[in-house]
């Protein structure tokens, strides 16, 4: 059983592993440590949510709840385009060893409406996780920029999506069909207007597999995920033109990529997650290679 | 080991924990066996598929790529190798195209007959099932399915029909009969080929079918159409709870993940389940974002394991059409035909062909054991068996391998000449 003074230190750890990563310059350090220790007590709102002990009214929130407000703070700054800020789901795999359980806690998670889970269309295996409060308001952005160029009854589908469509579909994918079913079950009517809308507006995608259904999407994340895709392949092939396909982390961490808005640690973490990277401890710090089986 | 013994003699450890350490501490030391070799009679060919028979599990099927299929008996062996103290087993025979109605080209299946080992059907790339006799190594039975057939599966629980269900490059499942040599039933449901076809292990009628369209579909075969189909999105944590509410509480926490999750979430769980009137022609429901490569009953046919060429592996609750979120890191399942995996009778571990080697896997955790490497191309298939708890490996290497438990130096074969001869080759007159 869990003391409140364990709490503390809990947090405090927390803390510490977020300040002890390493950013490149001091004031934009103190600026990020304190963005990051605010998300990290945030915890103690919403813990109760996605954890399993109960106790004096403080619960402790489960590994993949303090991962992901872990790697949520310290999502890189990118201006230019204005996305709030998602976790992929190999960077929890890379912090929290046991991949069963990150699954079944997000699964929890998404079942108490925490966060939102959507599939990209970087890879096979890429989903990117964001906070469903964070993804609401995301929303309702786009749903004001576009007040002024659309009628008012076509916008009202915005409001369909928070209030019916996220609240009971936790899928990542959606059919005509479904949309139906969901709206006329609360008495309104979809029209096909209202769905070219919301694939203008970024938040469904065609699926190219099928007719019909839909992928649900983070608005304006394009250019994202081609930053994504790219600094990944110019990861990879700087390890790869070393002779011995690897380098030490602290080097690492240095040199800043060419073709991705994203930072190292970001790419780091994603493909330590999806297999493609390995670490090890050596004498002379952490080692970062590429198996070669 | 030996405390393990004193245990057992002051009875401290029950008879069956004892038996199921053992086993188990045998198990998760498998390796490649030094003692036990098998002598591949394919030239030039891939291992497709192997099948130990189910009655006295002392013969080994193969099917290879040049339509060959050979059979070995793993029990005893053709000739003995001192030098090495390894026993080779060689093919008792081997049948190709140059038989009557043999196989032209690429056998991707093979299965024993269920009852004995008299009869063993293939399925062949060339668009034929044959059914043959052992005895005379002659096709008895030929059936033309007119597309590939990728897989076929004989029911080992069935004590009132012969029916040999045939997977092909058509979306359509057919049951061959044996015993009037025509087709029973057609199944239609798949929106792609059929790469893999399994009966269940509980009932005689129920027949699991995997697709390249990724869906996993359940069929009853005394009823038209399909009555499950496997959601990937309808989950459930770890195994169902017990269905006594007094019993759940003594449960440790993950069951109360679970019973918070069903009692919240019974609008999905409908909507995995459609058991009232069958299921809708369109429906696009997918077990696997790729297609379905290889299916895997457990022994007591309450779980399902698949892999699909989205290189997951997932494990299903069969009753309630769950997927238990089971992850099973860095497998890699690719290609253009199915693959064979194993799981031990006591359900604890799952052998899956990934590339050239084997993963081994914990079934109800996901951990990853070991990965065993002795084969120079891709593995496409094991068969695991039970008694000896050897792993019997197929690849397109054109070798069967065979792995073992670790054994430990055979002390009474210990050959004390060569002993001799080395002691006195290090007396040397340095003492004294």
């Amino acid at each position: 059983m869990m003391k409140k003074r364990d709490l503390k230190s809990l947090y405090s750890w927390a803390g510490s592993i977020v300040a002890s990563s390493t950013p490149k310059k001091t004031e934009k350090r103190a600026k990020r440590e304190q963005s990051a220790t605010s998300e990290v007590e945030s915890l103690a709102q919403d813990s109760h949510q996605g954890s399993y002990e109960k106790e004096d009214g403080f619960t402790v929130p489960s590994d993949t709840a303090v991962a992901l407000r872990m790697i949520h703070g310290q999502f890189p700054k990118i201006d230019k385009v204005s996305v709030p800020p998602f976790v992929l789901i190999s960077q929890v795999y890379s912090i929290v060893k046991d991949r069963t359980l990150v699954d079944r806690e997000l699964e929890v998670m998404k079942q108490d409406k925490d966060v939102r889970v959507f599939k990209l269309s970087t890879g096979q295996d890429d989903f990117a996780i964001m906070f469903f409060d964070d993804y609401v308001s995301q929303v309702n952005a786009i749903k004001s920029r576009l007040d002024g160029k659309h009628p008012s009854e076509d916008l009202v589908i915005f409001d369909w999506y928070i209030n019916h469509i996220l609240p009971i579909h936790m899928d990542a994918g959606i059919t005509d069909f479904h949309l139906e079913s969901i709206l006329s079950g609360v008495g309104h009517q979809i029209q096909e207007r209202h769905i070219s809308l919301l694939i203008k507006a970024g938040l469904l995608v065609r699926q190219l597999a099928h007719e019909r259904s839909y992928w649900l999407a983070i608005p304006n994340i394009g250019s994202l995920l081609k930053s994504l895709s790219q600094g990944r392949k110019e990861l990879l092939s700087l390890l790869n033109r070393r002779q011995y396909k690897e380098v030490l982390l602290s080097i690492l961490e240095k040199k800043k990529l060419r073709m991705s808005q994203l930072d190292m640690r970001f790419h780091v973490r994603d493909l330590l997650g999806s297999g493609q990277l390995f670490l090890s401890h050596t004498p002379a710090g952490i080692l970062v290679r590429i198996p070669r089986d | 080991m030996w405390q393990m013994v004193g245990r057992r003699e002051t009875g401290r450890l029950p008879p069956h924990k004892f038996r199921a350490l053992l086993q188990k501490t045998r198990l998760y030391s498998i390796e490649l066996a030094g003692h036990k070799e098998i002598a591949s009679a394919h030239k030039s060919g891939v291992n497709s598929l192997q099948q130990i028979d189910a009655t006295e599990a002392r013969y080994l099927l193969s099917g290879a790529a040049d339509g060959s299929v050979a059979v070995y008996d793993i029990e005893q062996a053709t000739a003995y190798d001192h030098s090495t103290r390894t026993s080779k087993h060689e093919a008792l025979f081997m049948v190709d195209k140059r038989v009557l109605n043999g196989h032209l080209y690429s056998v991707s299946c093979v299965h024993w007959y269920p009852i004995d080992t008299g009869i063993f059907v293939t399925g062949s790339f060339d668009n034929f099932v044959n059914v043959w006799d052992t005895n005379t190594t002659q096709v008895e039975l030929q059936f033309n399915m007119s597309k590939k057939v990728y897989s076929l599966s004989m029911s080992t629980l069935a004590t009132t029909h012969m029916l040999i269900a045939t997977g092909t490059d058509d979306t359509r499942i057919r049951l061959c009969d044996i015993a009037s040599g025509a087709f029973t039933h057609t199944l239609s449901g798949h929106r792609d080929s059929v790469w893999v076809v399994q009966w269940s292990t509980r009932s005689e009628w129920v027949l699991v079918s995997g697709g390249c369209d990724g869906a996993i579909r359940f069929w009853d075969i005394r009823r038209a159409g399909c009555y499950q189909i496997l959601d990937q999105q309808c989950s459930q944590i770890g195994r169902r709870p017990p269905v006594l509410k007094k019993s759940s509480r003594t449960h440790g926490r993950e069951d109360n993940l679970c019973t918070k999750y069903l009692n919240a979430s019974s609008p999905i769980r409908q909507r995995g389940q459609k058991r009232s009137f069958g299921i809708s022609a369109v429906d696009s429901r997918t077990a696997h974002y790729g297609s379905v490569a290889g299916l895997q009953m457990t022994a007591d046919g309450l779980h399902m394991i698949s892999a699909g060429t989205d290189s997951r592996l997932r494990l299903w609750d069969v009753e309630s059409g769950c997927n238990t979120l089971v992850n099973y890191p860095s497998t890699y399942i690719r290609g253009n035909k199915g693959i064979q995996m194993a799981v031990t009778p006591d359900s604890s571990l799952v052998f899956t062909p990934s590339l050239n080697a084997i993963l081994v896997y914990d079934v109800w955790s996901g951990h990853s054991y070991s990965s065993l490497r002795g084969h120079y191309d891709q593995v496409n298939c094991c068969a695991f068996h039970p008694q000896g708890q050897e792993l019997y490996t197929g690849s397109n290497d054109r070798k069967i391998l065979v792995w073992a438990p670790r054994r430990p130096i055979d002390i009474d074969n210990f050959d004390y000449e060569d002993a001799e001869q080395a002691i006195k080759a290090d007396e040397d007159a340095w003492s004294d």
